[in-house]
């Protein structure tokens, strides 16, 4: 089994694995020649399906197993890998590779990176260094010059310091991984839904996030004693139709709060795609019941939250609403340097209740 | 008369502060200890592994600085203070960054003076005047232990091995660190390189999940170019605390431009240092013996109940012999400080034979870690507002507080159970639903044929 590979798109990858970081610590990574994918599976809360093609970010790859298509499954802490791949942000080359230490297997990620010559730093020993000639002989400027004891002598480090910086460090970060045997993983499946009634572009996740946290904490932070329990893990009614509007309400026994999107697009649909007739998909039915006929799913305020966090990949949205059902979002994740190249798409098969 | 009296410019007083916060890592008091052209700061951890010493030149870094030993204290006058009040009375701005437009605030320090008192029929008290700006003028008198200083002992003749770096330099390698790790191992292994390596000592059940909550394994290569004055034989592997190295980078960077260390071998104490304009600093850090580090393997998760960290057992600095033989009778304090002074000054009697390099025990409990070392990390940028919402501490507290909403009364936040059937279908009910066989990936063009949206 080998897998040894450059990274492309660094802050992008970093960013995913922020985002399923906010869901679950351990992620099940599935390498092929064409495909890396990543899932997420939290015992309670949402799931996440993020498929990358290999070149989006990796490069100059090799992998090889004994599986088909050179199948590689692991299981990958989230956090040890986000905190890597930050330090490999300005990184001038950067490599990654399974390989063993200790008896144990480990994702080896090899940084170059180079130190910048920051200015030296605001404290008063520092900021004197620079004025040398700076020579009022008023007590209170501690000047060099007064230069009587030979303990305190300071050396005109500048000089020294200023090539410094850009010589190359090598990094290297070892992230605990276990190799897992396909017997393993060939049950996990990925959930199937039933046709969407409602399919919407969200607004900008920014906004959207900071308004359903809002409400999750004012349903928090409003309800009395008795309901308490309910109250810590409010749920979020989220509803659209196909006339571009999406509907956001927190409903307690004391506050009943909306916010309303409108002028949202409603994507179309590619008949050629579909196995029923367009004009028999739910989603037409929804078209044609006008902008009254809403389909509705209640999330859980805090896992909303931690999905939305996917926000930071700014990428474009979709949400598939099977009223009172379930509720999955796409996440079409930007490939800005390659415009030819296939989307990646993360799938978030959000965690829906009834009442 | 004062034994001690000094003025502190406004510089020298953010100066000061730095440096307590620097010391108050290591340790909850520091004793001071004044000579005619001197005061010298420092203070021992409590589990003897580290220790500082903060020069100030009387001439260089004060305004004014006046020594008047009688007495007793013809030569020298020192005494042990409580840090944090020290600092609560040396505050000047959260950080020494905004000096500049601090300056023209009204409320800043203009200057501080400090006398220090004691002697027969005298009260022990360092008083503290703060003249603000504004025409303010703050007074603190502080009591204070009067005790020798316990210093430890380096050799710098037996440290052959040294190099000088630019410490910001060395401090933006240590923000390449993740948390969770303890140690940091400074070796030569690689070619023509210094290696800086963190790691636990946690050792792990490979077949297990506790694997994969291992923290992440960090190691830097440094050419030694990138060093000067470097003496260092090939292969030597030098392990210190990282908390350790980590606040003295963090106070190297606001002060110095190089950190110079220097060190034998395994098991003796190394030397950091540097100086700024009329302060030098130095540490004594006692670096973890070869042996050491093969026999915690098996011991140490003895302490496996203790909820604080478990410092790696580690040998103790050394004492130096007590700078003069009977001062440490002079102590005055009463209760408890008084039984903790007495232990330390056990520590120092001169009775431990020099061969004797140091002595394994038990450490006491590590000091409460505080919250500076986090800081050490790369600042997390604008990624905090992705972060899951919070609703105990809440982002927006100022609203919520005019509301006089009490957060804390909430109960801790318990994972959904829910009972009612759930929407999504889990893993468990896809088999029913493979039919129509979507493969377990989404490139867009299987979604496209699973009827989705036009492109």
């Amino acid at each position: 089994m080998r897998f040894k590979t450059e990274l492309r798109n660094i802050r992008t990858f970093s960013k995913l694995v922020a985002a399923l970081n906010s869901l679950e610590k351990i992620a099940w990574v599935r390498l092929d020649d064409d495909t890396a994918r990543f899932t997420v599976i939290p015992d309670t809360g949402s799931q996440v399906w993020a498929s990358l093609s290999m070149d989006f970010i990796f490069e100059n790859y090799h992998i090889q197993s004994a599986e088909s298509n050179n199948t590689i499954n692991l299981e990958l802490p989230l956090a040890p890998l986000q905190r890597a791949l930050r330090s490999a942000l300005n990184s001038t080359a950067c490599s990654l590779r399974l390989t063993k230490r200790d008896g144990i297997p480990v994702l080896s990620l090899t940084i170059h990176t180079t130190t910048k010559d920051l200015p030296p730093a605001s404290g008063f020993g520092a900021a004197h260094h620079h004025h040398p000639n700076h020579a009022s002989r008023d007590r209170d400027d501690y000047d060099p010059a007064r230069d009587d004891e030979s303990v305190f002598t300071t050396e005109p480090l500048e000089m020294t310091l200023k090539s410094r910086g850009e010589r190359d460090k090598v990094i290297t970060h070892d992230i605990p991984v276990r190799v897992l045997h396909p017997d393993t993983v060939e049950t996990i499946m990925q959930p199937k839904v039933r046709e969407p009634d409602v399919h919407i572009q969200l607004p900008p996740l920014l906004q959207l996030k900071a308004i359903s946290d809002r409400f999750t904490r004012l349903a928090t932070t409003s309800s009395s004693g008795s309901a308490r329990g309910q109250a810590a893990n409010p749920k979020l009614e989220l509803s659209a139709n196909m006339h571009g509007s999406l509907r956001l309400r927190i409903a307690t026994d004391s506050l009943d709060v909306t916010s309303t999107w409108d002028k949202l697009e409603n994507p179309d649909l590619d008949p050629t795609q579909l196995q029923i007739p367009l004009e028999d998909h739910p989603s037409t039915k929804f078209r044609e019941a006008g902008p009254d006929k809403w389909a509705t799913v209640r999330v859980d305020g805090k896992d909303w939250s931690r999905v939305l966090s996917v926000g930071r990949l700014e990428g474009r949205v979709i949400a598939c609403f099977a009223d009172d059902h379930a509720l999955i979002l796409y996440v079409y994740v930007p490939q800005y340097d390659d415009a030819g190249a296939e989307d990646s798409v993360v799938t978030y098969y959000v965690s829906s209740y009834s009442l | 008369m004062a034994i001690l009296s000094f003025t502190l410019s406004e510089e020298g007083v953010a100066v000061l502060h730095d440096a307590l916060a620097c010391i108050v890592k290591f340790s909850d008091d520091v004793c001071l200890e004044a000579s005619k052209d001197k005061l010298t700061l420092t203070a021992l951890n409590l589990s003897k592994s580290a220790y500082v010493k903060i020069t100030l030149s009387a001439n260089r870094f004060f305004s004014r600085y006046s020594f008047d030993g009688t007495g007793q204290f013809r030569d020298k006058f020192f005494c042990q203070l409580y840090i944090r009040s020290l600092l609560s009375i040396f505050r000047t701005r959260a950080a020494s960054g905004d000096q500049a437009r601090d300056r023209d605030k009204e409320t800043t320090i203009e200057r501080c003076d400090v006398s220090v008192d004691d002697g027969p029929g005298v009260k022990s008290r360092l008083i503290a005047k703060i003249i603000c700006r504004n025409g303010i003028t703050a007074t603190h008198a502080l009591p204070f232990e009067t005790k020798a200083p316990v210093h430890a002992k380096f050799d710098s003749n037996e440290a052959a091995n040294r190099w000088t770096i630019s410490a910001r330099t060395l401090r933006q390698l240590m923000d390449h660190f993740g948390p969770g790790i303890e140690l940091l191992d400074i070796n030569t292994d690689g070619e023509n390189v210094v290696n800086f390596t963190c790691f636990t000592e946690k050792a792990v059940n490979p077949s297990t999940d506790a694997v994969l909550k291992k923290p992440l394994h960090t190691s830097i290569a440094v050419e030694m170019d990138e060093f000067d004055d470097i003496e260092v034989p090939e292969k030597l592997h030098i392990i210190v605390s990282v908390k350790d190295f980590r606040n003295i980078l963090h106070h190297a960077q606001l002060t110095s431009g190089e950190l110079a260390a220097s060190y034998s071998v395994p098991g003796r104490p190394m030397k950091l240092s540097y100086r700024g304009d009329g302060i030098l600093c130095e540490y004594i850090l006692m670096t973890v013996g070869e042996k050491d580090a093969a026999g915690q393997r098996g011991t140490k998760r003895t302490r496996g109940a203790n909820q604080t960290k478990p410092a790696a057992p580690r040998p103790e600095l050394e004492a130096a012999s007590v700078t003069s033989s009977n001062q440490a009778n002079f102590a005055v304090p009463s209760g408890s400080r008084a039984a903790a002074g007495n232990a330390t000054a056990q520590q120092k009697t001169p009775a431990r034979p020099r061969q004797s390099q140091f002595q394994i025990r038990p450490p006491p409990l590590p000091p409460p870690s505080t919250l500076r070392s986090e800081s050490l990390f790369v600042a997390q940028d604008e990624d905090q507002q992705w972060e899951p919402v919070n609703a105990d501490e809440d982002a927006d507290g100022e609203e919520i507080a005019r509301l006089e909403w009490d957060n804390n009364l909430n109960p801790s936040p318990k994972r959904i159970i829910s009972h009612a059937a759930q929407a999504t279908p889990r893993s468990e009910d896809i088999d029913k639903m493979l039919d129509s066989g979507l493969e377990p990936t989404q490139r867009l063009s299987e979604v496209r044929r699973f009827g989705l949206f036009s492109p």
